[in-house]
C-alpha cells in the first residue's frame, strides 16, 4: 500500500514498482484514509509518507501497530532528512525507513524481497535478505 | 450615449481582449495537460526500463551464485567420494555450522562464503595418499606432519578463487583451537576467524556423532556434554554457548536426514 499527499510521488512509486512481484497495489492520500483503508486491505507492505494533512505518517504508523488487522504489516516510512525523523519512524514501529528523495532501486529491491518472503514462507534466507533496521 | 458598454465600465475591445486572453490560457491549460500526461508517460517508460534492468540483474546474480554453489558441491563431493565411511560428512557439517553459525550472529549464516567454506574444509585431502588417509593404525610421525598439512594444501588449491572469499580461511583454520594449540598456524582465541571457530564445533559435533569403524556413534546428548567439556580448550566458549541454545530436535534431524 502506497501512502503519500503527493500525486506525482504515488504515480512514481507505483510506476516504479509495477509487476516486480505478485501483489496488489492500494493508494491512499493521507494517514486518515491509511488507516481506514489498510484495516480492510490487510497489506503486507505499507510505504507511509512521514508528513501529510489531516493524519501524518507517524501517528498513522501507530494506529497501523496498534490494531489487530494490521499489526503484522511490514512498515516503511518515508521520511525527509534528519535523525529526529528517523527517530520518529522508529518510535512509531516502523520496520525500515527510506530517506526522500529515496532511490527507485532500494525500494525495488525491498518489494521484491519482501515478495520473496511471502511467496517462500519466512524462511530464514529469505529473511535475513530484508534487512531490519 | 452611443457607448453602452462604457456606461457599465467594459468597453467591447476589452471584451474581445478579455476573451482572447481566455483563449490563450484555455489553451496553456490544455498544453500544459499534455505535457504532464507526456511527462507522466515518459516516467513510465523509465520506470518499466529500471524495473526490466533490476530483474535481470537480480537473475543473473541468481543463476551465478546458483553456479557457485554447484561448483563448490562438485568439488566437496570429489572429496567425499574418495572416502567410503565418511558419507556425507561435509554436507552435514555444513548444515550443522550454519545452524551454529545462525545460533552465534545471525548474520554469519547469511554469507554464502560460509557454507563455501564449511563443504570445501577437507578439499586438502585429495593431496594426502591413501596409505595414510585410510591407515588404520595411529600415524607415525612423520606421516601424522603430513596429514597436517592438508588445510594448507586446501587454501592453496583455492586461492584464486575470488569469490571463495572467507571461505578459504575456513579451510585454512579448521583444525586450529581456541587455546593455541591446533595447526596449521597456531592460532588462538578470536585470531581465529569466527566462521572457522564455529566450524571445529560443528565438525566435532559431526565425528562424534558418526559411527566409526572403530567405535559407534555416541548418543547427541552425551557429544554436547564432551563439547562442552572442551569450552575453552578446544573451542571458543561463547560459541559452544550459542550451540547449547540449539534445539537437540534439528541437530538430530540434520544427522538422519543426510546419513
Amino acid at each position: 500500500m502506497v501512502v503519500d499527499d503527493s500525486h506525482a510521488i504515488r504515480h512514481l512509486i507505483v510506476a516504479t514498482l509495477g509487476d516486480v512481484g505478485d501483489f496488489e497495489l492500494f493508494e491512499a492520500s493521507d494517514g486518515q484514509e491509511a488507516v481506514e483503508l489498510a484495516r480492510r486491505v490487510r497489506p503486507a507492505l505499507v510505504l507511509l509518507d512521514i508528513h501529510m494533512p489531516r493524519m501524518d505518517g507517524v501517528e498513522a504508523c501507530r494506529r497501523l501497530r496498534a490494531l489487530p488487522e494490521t499489526r503484522e504489516a511490514r512498515i516503511v516510512m518515508l521520511t525527509g532528512t534528519g535523525i529526529d525523523q528517523e527517530e520518529a519512524a522508529r518510535a512509531a514501529g516502523a520496520d525500515l525507513f527510506l530517506t526522500k528523495p529515496f532511490s527507485p532501486l532500494d525500494l525495488l529491491r525491498l518489494v521484491s524481497d519482501l515478495s520473496a518472503v511471502d511467496r517462500e514462507g519466512a524462511g530464514p534466507a529469505a529473511q535475513s535478505r530484508f534487512p531490519r533496521p | 450615449m452611443g457607448e453602452p458598454a462604457q456606461d457599465q465600465g467594459v468597453s467591447t475591445t476589452d471584451v474581445d481582449a478579455m476573451l482572447a486572453e481566455l483563449v490563450t490560457l484555455r489553451k496553456e491549460v490544455a498544453d500544459r495537460r499534455t505535457q504532464a500526461a507526456a511527462a507522466e508517460r515518459q516516467l513510465d517508460r523509465y520506470a518499466a526500463d529500471l524495473r526490466a534492468t533490476f530483474i535481470a540483474e537480480r537473475e543473473r546474480t541468481e543463476a551465478l551464485h546458483r553456479s557457485y554453489m554447484a561448483t563448490v558441491r562438485a568439488l566437496s563431493n570429489a572429496v567425499e567420494a574418495r572416502d567410503a565411511y565418511t558419507g556425507k560428512h561435509a554436507e552435514r557439517v555444513a548444515s550443522y555450522g550454519l545452524e551454529i553459525a545462525r545460533a552465534t550472529e545471525w548474520e554469519l549464516a547469511t554469507q554464502p562464503e560460509i557454507e563455501f567454506g564449511f563443504l570445501l574444509h577437507d578439499i586438502g585431502k585429495v593431496a594426502i595418499p591413501d596409505a595414510i588417509l585410510y591407515k588404520p593404525e595411529p600415524l607415525s610421525v612423520e606421516e601424522r606432519r603430513l596429514m597436517e598439512r592438508h588445510p594448507v594444501i586446501g587454501w592453496e588449491i583455492l586461492r584464486d578463487i575470488h569469490f571463495l572469499g572467507e571461505a578459504k580461511v575456513v579451510v585454512r583454520s579448521h583444525h586450529e583451537r581456541w587455546d593455541g594449540t591446533g595447526y596449521p598456524d597456531g592460532l588462538a582465541g578470536t585470531a581465529i576467524s569466527l566462521a572457522a571457530r564455529v566450524f571445529a564445533v560443528a565438525d566435532t559435533l559431526d565425528a562424534l556423532t558418526s559411527d566409526r569403524p572403530y567405535r559407534p556413534a555416541s548418543p547427541l546428548s552425551e557429544a554436547r556434554d564432551i563439547i562442552v567439556a572442551e569450552s575453552g580448550t578446544h573451542f571458543d566458549p561463547d560459541i559452544v554457548t550459542a550451540f547449547l541454545t540449539i534445539d537437540e530436535g534439528v541437530l538430530e534431524r540434520i544427522r538422519l536426514e543426510q546419513q
